[in-house]
């Protein structure tokens, strides 16, 4: 399985990130970190605590402008970027805690996910009729496909405020998948989560992976979690690179060792 | 919905003559009926719905395409997945080329899966999806004879080595190509025309109690009179509805859905999966249902706690109408008089809450409903029918194909499960086990001689292990326990604990009871209080207590547990048989019976023996005359830590009656 896996990634590269530098006021965020993420793989973000992994996140999807450095996804190099160009260009993300539209069905929320790639106008979408409707059932045959997919049908028409932990992060995730993205930013997916849920949301992402070639880019805090789903790792510390490779390179890295379980200095 | 059923083509006088396998009948279905729907699947959010016609292609495509996989007369083929119309197609395809379908359980892991297709002797497995793969992929050394694995569900399995593994709807489109050919087309009918009633047309395998699970081997012209009759029964046509999702692998669903819905022509529709089931069953509104005891009792505690939180004025409203459904509702149902005034409230509560409860539950327009499995109480069996719904109970086994014993519309009782299905055979063996003769009975046990000979009787009926007695008022059949469960007192009276327990505990206030008795001179029980229930009763009186040790002490709970423990005994002095078990001294034990103490297992059963060592001084005490006892028991705390709890405990007479066989020496009377 892996070997097919591996025959399906291409050396393409989807995303690249050169000497990105980010700081808020004097505290520097990230310093000239540099990685790239290959189409089709799973690409793991770690580090500890306040390593600059979210901040990285922000600084993939255009949130936070970084001070030095370029990105580059899809051949297109910038330096500034806002979110929703970022989202209309194929790049789609969770969040660490649940945003989600509580008030609002598993079915509406991923809906929403929907909006960008809805084209009639207000005119017609008032009217819901004729060819704005057309669309909308275009649009709810793909989140049932999603809801199809990440098993979802008994929550459906459930508010999402009702719903416990593990599900809301399963609807966040269908919300991003919504869009159709190229590049799927989880933020701590598995965040919170007990045994069997942490499970469930692993086949989730690899099946992701596997049924839509989805290049995924995730922070995790469960080392065991990220060893096995991700086919590269960078690792991060006080926003600085300290390593970059294979889960198995990762792990016996002496600096990451010590960055994980402290050193006597 | 009678009108409708009126309207409804009768195909089941056709039956008769000519129908006696699966595969003519589905020819006959796609003949007669063929744009009626058939089957119905929740996907994608929206009911798709096949019709006779296109379940009989899709059925023809995926035979021809098996039979290229090599699947041949007397093969048999593993189905394994939730209810899906494919999985059916593949059963009704396996029919046609004479081959044996064995459903098996979805839920069952991948070591008990690897016994029954490894004793079944699979060669084809079709299952639903990833999961089921991956338990027989992990389970492949111990099955060497799985030479293809089918799947509906292609989610996850895209890098898989698809050598062996195909997946259905691909299988389907070949085979409907494949039958524009003439002579494939011809090859087939020649394998559907082969085909004998005589056949074993399925295997299902049972949970044996005792051992491994054995593989019931069921023919098709068995199977074919067994549903033709309870179809007749119930006036089941074409224009019914069933919510399809009791597993596959068991015979309830193989009887009502599968055999009934071929032979009736109903429509049989999917859910869309196991955790909707619910509100599908609202969407299909099924007029044949059916559930074992337990759904109904958590349905309404449901609808209990929800009308807790009702408003007053709704809450008032709700009580007063179920009060009005509880005093006419039935005989409404059974077609008694009722006088005028009684059915013009009974009309409003139905428009005002029954109509809209049932709708809630998916219930409007049920006109057949069975519940079996397990003894149902009888409050809870007739909220149910008060509402109008037809709930009867009937009695079956796999090896019956189902039905022993059916009531019938307008005689129902909540004590017995009815009188004998039609053209079954009973009779009772000495130990009062129940031993039947049915249209639908299997052949044998799968490679099993020894135990097929064990319930095997030599004069052809076959042994139920279930003891009971025909009821004299009613001429119901009454299902009293497991036959090698029911002891006998030294006088030789039969003594049935858990049909005694189960009288017990149908009143609120007994949560739980353990009877004794085998091998004694009169019975004797231990009595759990419900503390909810009890708790509520004492505070509405005034009773104040700390504990459940000391409320269970109370003088005043003795004597309600006394009120209904008399009753249970003036109910079995009644009975034929089951006077000489009536309960003469109980007790209500100091502490509940709590699966963390061994007392219980983890599904609330009672351990019998375990309580029986365990409070042996108790046992003794009841049976010396003592009116009190003295008892130290060692509890587990839920954070594990052991302690002990002392108590005495009171020991009480209770009142018995005179009954009818009881026998002339026996001079001492009530």
């Amino acid at each position: 399985m892996t070997n097919e896996r591996e025959r399906r990634q291409s050396n393409d590269i989807i995303l690249a990130v050169e000497d990105v530098t980010l700081s808020f006021g004097g505290v520097r965020a990230i310093t000239g970190v540099s990685f790239d993420i290959r189409k089709g793989e799973i690409r793991a973000i770690i580090g500890p605590n306040g390593a600059g992994k979210t901040s990285m996140l922000n600084v993939i999807n255009g949130f936070y402008f970084p001070e030095e450095g370029r990105i580059t996804f899809r051949g297109q190099t910038r330096q500034r970027m806002r979110p929703h160009v970022a989202a209309s260009q194929g790049i789609a993300r969770t969040f660490q805690n649940v945003a989600l539209f509580k008030g609002m069905t598993t079915l509406d929320n991923i809906m929403v996910g929907r909006t960008l790639k809805m084209h009639k106008g207000l005119f017609w979408q008032i009217w819901r009729h004729g060819p704005a409707l057309a669309e909308e059932v275009e649009h709810r045959k793909v989140a049932e496909e999603i809801i199809d997919f990440l098993e979802i049908q008994h929550i459906r028409k459930t508010p999402v405020g009702r719903l416990p932990y593990g599900l809301q992060k399963r609807v966040e995730l269908g919300r991003a998948l919504a869009m159709e993205p190229d590049l799927l930013l989880l933020d701590e997916p598995m965040a919170g989560m007990n045994l069997e849920e942490k499970e469930d949301m692993s086949r989730f992402i690899v099946d992701v992976n596997n049924q839509y070639g989805t290049t995924i880019a995730l922070i995790e805090h469960d080392i065991g979690v990220v060893m096995d789903l991700s086919d590269r790792i960078v690792v991060l510390e006080y926003g600085r690179k300290i390593a970059d490779g294979k889960p198995e390179v990762v792990k016996s890295d002496q600096r990451v060792i010590d960055a994980y379980l402290g050193v006597a200095h | 919905m009678r009108e409708e059923t009126a309207k409804g083509k009768c195909v089941t006088a056709a039956v008769a003559a000519g129908f006696d396998t699966f595969p003519r009948l589905l020819a006959r279905n796609a003949a007669t009926l063929g744009d009626r729907p058939a089957m119905r699947h929740k996907d994608y959010g929206i009911w798709q719905t096949w019709t006779w016609k296109e379940v009989n292609e899709n059925a023809r495509a995926l035979a021809i395409e098996l039979h290229g996989l090599g699947l041949k007369r007397g093969d048999t083929i593993a189905i394994i997945g939730a209810n899906r119309p494919r999985l059916y197609w593949t059963m009704m395809a396996a029919q046609m080329l004479g081959a044996v379908s064995v459903p098996v359980y979805a839920d069952a892991v991948a070591d008990e899966m690897a016994y029954v297709l490894a004793h079944a002797e699979i060669g084809i497995a079709v299952v639903q999806d990833q999961e089921q793969v991956d338990k027989l992929l992990g389970e492949s050394e111990r099955l060497p004879l799985i030479r293809h694995i089918l799947y509906d569900e292609p989610r996850g399995l895209k890098d898989y080595d698809h050598s062996r593994l195909h997946p259905l709807d691909a299988f389907i489109a070949r085979g409907i190509s494949r039958l524009a050919d003439r002579a494939q087309r011809a090859l087939l009918d020649a394998e559907i025309a082969a085909g004998k009633g005589s056949e074993t047309s399925v295997m299902l395998y049972t949970s044996g109690t005792t051992g491994r699970s054995k593989g019931v081997m069921l023919t098709a012209e068995r199977c074919i009179a067994a549903a033709t009759d309870s179809v007749a029964l119930d006036k089941l046509t074409d224009r019914d509805e069933v919510l399809a999702y009791l597993p596959m692998a068991w015979v309830g669903d193989h009887y009502m859905n599968y055999a009934q819905g071929l032979v009736s022509g109903f429509c049989m529709s999917c859910p869309e999966s196991a955790e909707t089931v619910q509100s599908d069953l609202r969407e299909i509104g099924p007029s044949f249902y059916f559930a074992p005891p337990r759904v109904f009792e958590s349905l309404l505690t449901r609808v209990m706690i929800r009308m807790e939180d009702a408003s007053a004025l709704k809450r008032a409203m709700f009580h007063y109408f179920i009060g009005i459904a509880r005093k006419y509702g039935e005989k409404l149902l059974n077609g008694e008089p009722v006088p005028l005034g009684g059915r013009l409230l009974y009309a409003i509560g139905n428009l005002l809450v029954y109509g809209p409860l049932k709708n809630v539950l998916g219930f409007s327009r049920i006109r057949v409903g069975y519940t079996a499995g397990e003894a149902i109480g009888p409050e809870l069996f007739s909220f149910y029918r008060s509402l109008g719904i037809n709930l009867k109970q009937l009695y079956g086994q796999t090896e019956a194909f189902l039905y022993i014993t059916v009531q019938v519309d307008g005689d129902v009782r909540a004590d017995t499960v009815g009188p004998l299905a039609p053209h079954v055979e009973v009779r009772f063996s000495e130990t009062g086990e129940v031993l039947f003769k049915s249209p639908g009975m299997f052949t044998g046990y799968f490679k099993d001689e020894e135990r097929t000979h064990e319930v095997l009787a030599a004069d052809g009926f076959i042994k139920t292990g279930d003891a009971g007695f025909i009821d004299p008022v009613s001429g119901h059949l009454k299902i009293i326990d497991r036959a090698k469960d029911v002891g006998r007192l030294t006088g030789g009276a039969l003594f049935p604990p858990k049909y005694i327990e189960n009288k017990l505990k149908f009143f609120p206030n007994i949560k739980e009871a353990v009877a004794f008795g085998d091998g004694r001179d009169y019975a004797t029980c231990f009595i759990n209080i419900d503390l909810s229930a009890v708790g509520n009763w004492a505070e509405r009186n005034g009773i104040s207590y700390g504990s459940y040790q000391e409320l269970a002490g109370h003088p005043r709970v003795y004597e309600i547990i006394a009120g209904h423990v008399a009753e249970v005994n003036r109910s079995l002095a009644q009975e034929p048989r089951m006077g000489g078990a009536q309960i003469r001294r109980f007790l209500i034990l100091h502490k509940e019976l709590d699966a963390d103490d061994g007392e219980l297992t983890r599904t609330q059963k009672v351990r019998r023996g375990f309580v029986a060592g365990r409070y042996a001084v108790l046992i003794d005490a009841l049976y010396s005359g003592a009116t009190e006892q003295d008892v130290t028991t060692e509890v587990t705390f839920e954070d594990g830590r052991k302690g002990t709890i002392s108590a005495r405990v009171r020991i009480a007479e209770a009142k018995t009656f005179p009954w009818r066989d009881e026998p002339a020496r026996q001079d001492e009377a009530a």
